[in-house]
């Protein structure tokens, strides 16, 4: 059987003095992005690297192109803002974001989906970043 | 406790009492006239209202009683007065008001003819209602008869494109005033800048595979100087809809009610036309996953 030791006991009760003591702002979300505000600038060095991969996207085979053309392409995805909402939750930076992790926002989403398609299918067809952003902007913004 | 060491105890009841010490005390804060809010986005102009909110406790009719007297600058709420904040400029049944933070005041009148008046100084307590200054936005509304609303209630009960109405029901009293905001697309082109586009096209529905799953004929015309689409024969819910320019060959609908567009289809459904020569030969239609859900070609 599970019981608590005395330092786990205590470092409860220290955390719930330390919670009560904290300044009320610490708990509130930072500004978030919304549409409307500017696209966010390319991380230098960023990387695919933590796209949701084809094992994480099972039983959604539609969306493995999608998210594998979204890993090959981060310099553009990272220079765009999300404009359905999820750009708003805490640790978010970018579109990229959206399709970030296991529980990837774009896995659901058909709005992170459209702007990921869209700014591939324009970057294929050679568009810059600032017309990427132009047509995102158009369509979702 | 059986087995726990005595000075664990100790902790256990000086935790309690720490905790205890913390704890917020129970929020029993039943009150009259509880504040609400509404809140509305249109085209990125936010505009929010804050206010108490009375309910009739058997009182009616309202107005022109010791609730609200005639001749009484009364606030359409309780307790603080009302507040009206927007974030970018608006009309207000016409009238120009610039972004910014408001006290909400009625100006009641047996005659009919409200004075509705916005004063910034917007933090006042109901029973300190503002003297008349060049500051406020004041204009005239008529009050009319509506179903009864025990609570007081302001929603915005109609939007539009470009727009919308925003209404304060009480008893069985109703108070409108017309919203227009500074719209971000314009609904007008140049018949220079729309012809390119005016033709008959043969349009093909598509399913997810890209096979063709219905076919129906597309005509884009010129109309009231605003670049227009159907399908023939005429959807039900589309009819003859505006094509509402969001970049220099991509249009999304407007789809119209009573004459005027109340709602925008972006980013859901966007028409991307291809020109050659200038001229637009093919256009296809992207749904919001940027699928393409139906293409067209321009018949010779």
């Amino acid at each position: 059987m599970h019981r608590s030791t005395r330092r786990q006991f205590l470092g409860a009760c220290g955390a719930l003095v330390t919670a009560a003591l904290l300044p009320a702002r610490a708990f509130a979300a930072r500004p978030r992005a919304r549409a409307g505000d500017p696209h966010p600038e390319p991380r230098p060095g960023i990387t695919g690297a933590k796209v949701a991969t084809r094992e994480q996207l099972a039983g959604k085979p539609k969306l493995v192109e999608l998210f594998d053309s979204v890993r090959d392409t981060p310099q553009v995805i990272d220079g765009i803002r999300c404009n359905c909402g999820c750009a708003r939750t805490e640790g978010f930076y970018s579109l990229l974001s959206c399709y970030e992790g296991k529980d990837a926002m774009a896995k659901e989403c058909v709005i992170c989906q459209g702007q990921g398609r869209l700014a591939i299918r324009l970057h294929k067809a050679g568009r810059s970043l600032a017309e990427i952003r132009s047509a995102v902007d158009a369509k979702f913004g | 406790m059986r087995g726990m060491p005595n000075h664990f105890t100790r902790l256990l009841g000086v935790a309690s009492l720490v905790s205890g010490a913390f704890a917020s005390p129970a929020l029993a804060q039943v009150r009259a006239s509880e504040i609400g809010t509404m809140s509305q986005t249109i085209d990125g102009t936010h505009i929010t209202m804050t206010y108490s909110r009375p309910r009739t406790r058997g009182r009616d009719p309202i107005f022109g009683t010791s609730a609200a007297n005639w001749n009484e600058v009364w606030t359409p709420g309780a307790n603080w007065a009302t507040t009206f904040e927007v974030d970018r400029n608006i009309t207000l049944d016409g009238h120009p008001v610039p972004k910014g933070k408001y006290s909400v005041w009625f100006v009641i009148r047996q005659s009919g003819d409200w004075s509705f008046v916005l004063d910034p100084r917007w933090h006042r307590y109901h029973m300190a209602p503002p003297d008349s200054t060049t500051a406020q936005i004041r204009f005239i509304v008529r009050p009319r008869a509506a179903p009864f609303v025990d609570v007081l209630t302001w929603t915005m009960p109609e939007l539009r494109m470009e727009g919308g109405t925003l209404a304060m029901n009480w008893a069985k009293t109703m108070i409108t005033a017309s919203i227009e905001v500074q719209p971000s697309l314009t609904t007008t082109l140049a018949e220079a800048d729309a012809r390119p586009f005016v033709g008959t096209y043969d349009y093909a529905e598509l399913d997810s595979t890209g096979k063709v799953t219905k076919t129906s004929t597309f005509v884009v015309d010129y109309e009231d100087g605003t670049l227009k689409g159907a399908w023939i024969p005429r959807d039900g819910y589309f009819k003859h809809f505006a094509l509402v320019r969001i970049a220099p060959d991509w249009f999304a609908p407007g789809v119209y009610d009573k004459g005027v567009i109340y709602e925008v289809l972006r980013p859901d459904m966007t028409f991307e036309f291809t020109r050659v020569n200038g001229r637009a030969t093919s256009v296809v239609l992207r749904d919001e996953d940027d699928k393409v859900s139906a293409k067209a070609t321009r018949r010779p």
